[in-house]
Parts: C-alpha cells; sequence; structure tokens
C-alpha cells in the first residue's frame, strides 16, 4: 500500500500574503511556453521604448532641468486627486467608514467620560483628593 | 501640469476599449493591465501591480533611478512608497513563514507564562523583619532624650 508522495517543496513552503515565493520554487520559472515567450518579448518592446525616450531626454545637450516623469504624475494625481470622484458610497466603504472613522471617535468618548466620573464621584464621597492643577 | 486630460487616471474602465486605453495610457500590456476591482473606494482605473517591494527587483540591471529600482515611465504601484528599499520588504523568507511565526510565538508565550506565574508565586529565600540597633532608634525616630526609652531585645540567648 503506497502512501501519497511527499508534498511538494512549495507546498512545504506555504505560500503567504507577506513575503513572496522563492523563484527556485515559483512555478512560474519553469514556464517556458511561447506565450510567455511573446508576453516577455511584448514587456522588453513597451520597456526599451521608454529607455529611449528617457535616454534621449537625458543626453539631450539642451536637457530641461526637470525631466518629468509621467508615471510619477499619473502616481501622485492618483492618490490624490484622482479618489474623490472614483468614491461611490456602497455597503463596504460604509462600513469601513464607520469602524474607522467613528468608532474610535465613540469608543475614545465613552472611556474617557466614564473615568473622569468615576474620578469625579471618588472625589466627590472624599476618597481622594482632588489634584491641585492650573492648567486643566 | 502640462499633461492632457486623458493622459491621467480616470475612472473604472468598463468597456474592453476603455481598458485598451487606459493599458496604453499606463504604458502596460493589454493582458497586464488588471485594474483594481470597482469596490468604490477610490482607486479607479489605476492598475493593480503585484505585491512586490523594490527589494526583489534586480540590483544588477541598469535601472534609470538605480536607489528605486524604478525606470522613467514604468507604472509606479499604488503603495510606491511603502515597497521603497528603506521600507517594507517582501523578499522571500529563507525559513517558512508559518515556522517563523510559530517559533516566535511559543517562545513569546512560553516567557510570558513565566513572568505570570513568577508574580502570582514569587518565591525567595525566607526573609524576617528588619532589625534596628539603639532600640528601634529610638532617638533618630524623635524619642525624647530625657525619658528613658523601651528596651527592644532582638536576641535570645
Amino acid at each position: 500500500m503506497a502512501s501519497a508522495p511527499p508534498p511538494s517543496a512549495a507546498k512545504l513552503y506555504r505560500p503567504n500574503q507577506y513575503v513572496s515565493l522563492p523563484a527556485e520554487l515559483d512555478p512560474d520559472t519553469y514556464d517556458t511556453s511561447p506565450e510567455k515567450l511573446r508576453a516577455e518579448a511584448e514587456r522588453l518592446a513597451i520597456r526599451s521604448r521608454l529607455k529611449r525616450q528617457y535616454q534621449l531626454q537625458l543626453n539631450n545637450p539642451n536637457r530641461p532641468a526637470v525631466i518629468e516623469n509621467p508615471a510619477l504624475i499619473r502616481w501622485v494625481f492618483a492618490k490624490s486627486q484622482n479618489v474623490y470622484p472614483t468614491f461611490r458610497p456602497t455597503p463596504k466603504t460604509s462600513f469601513l467608514g464607520a469602524v474607522y472613522g467613528l468608532a474610535p471617535l465613540i469608543f475614545w468618548f465613552f472611556v474617557l467620560k466614564s473615568d473622569r466620573d468615576r474620578k469625579e464621584k471618588h472625589i466627590q464621597e472624599g476618597k481622594v483628593k482632588r489634584p491641585f492643577s492650573v492648567f486643566f | 501640469s502640462e499633461m492632457s486630460k486623458d493622459m491621467m487616471p480616470g475612472p473604472y474602465p468598463r468597456t474592453p476599449e476603455e481598458r485598451a486605453a487606459a493599458a496604453k495610457k499606463y504604458n502596460m500590456r493589454v493582458e497586464d493591465y488588471q485594474p483594481y476591482p470597482d469596490d468604490g473606494l477610490g482607486y479607479g482605473d489605476y492598475p493593480m501591480l503585484p505585491n512586490k517591494s523594490q527589494y526583489e527587483r534586480d540590483p544588477w540591471y541598469q535601472w534609470d533611478q538605480p536607489d528605486m529600482r524604478h525606470n522613467w515611465g514604468e507604472p509606479m504601484h499604488w503603495d510606491f512608497d511603502m515597497y521603497i528599499r528603506n521600507r517594507v520588504d517582501t523578499s522571500p523568507t529563507v525559513v517558512p513563514w508559518h515556522t517563523m511565526s510559530k517559533h516566535f510565538f511559543i517562545f513569546l508565550s512560553t516567557m510570558l507564562i513565566m513572568f505570570v506565574l513568577g508574580e502570582i508565586y514569587p518565591s525567595y529565600r525566607p526573609v524576617g523583619p528588619k532589625q534596628y540597633p539603639f532600640n528601634d532608634l529610638y532617638l533618630e525616630r524623635g524619642g525624647d532624650p530625657n525619658k528613658k526609652p523601651p528596651t527592644v531585645i532582638h536576641y535570645e540567648i
């Protein structure tokens, strides 16, 4: 009665969301299909076109003072100015907004208020002397 | 800046033509371009790139920006400023993550349990109350020098 084959190294490693799989365990490295080669060739074409544009601007005798990077500008725009137009109130976003925005406020309000009420009650009952403080 | 409106990120692409136009805008292949799911969270049509830090990129390639390991015009990850080399690093670990976390939590919980037990059941050599000379320091504690102090004997013969 043969037992199951030993688990692969990738399964033993148990890929998780925090770190990536080492290249040796990733099945993607051993994939040499023509689709992959074509994809790599297309990516290389895009990369070399961008590199050429950049190098032309860099080695220009009348180089502009700052070579602006459209990817950087798009990234900054997306993070700062594109969030409000593309935001939509959905059940998930309203729930997250309540959890991150309202819940801490309400929680700390109740914690601090009850703590101060308890201290005030102790002082009125005479158990604790009221601390002398000028500023608050 | 001088970039036109259609070069800037926009709303989530719905039709395949919009997707192709967005992929071209971001300098990506149409098959590679994958926008964030349309949850209304504010991502728009920004591409969802794999969550890999800049540490994982080839150190020997001639990047346009070697410290960032980033090329001019290459689409930047949404969390690019988190994945720079000074910050979060997602390089593969030598030891699997579950082994590391198991070892860490076993060690931490063992130490914490031992400390808590030590607080609840302290153990030290037997001690007795401290014995002071001169009749329990009668004069130093403000006793009257004219009166005879009460005799305090700490020994037995």
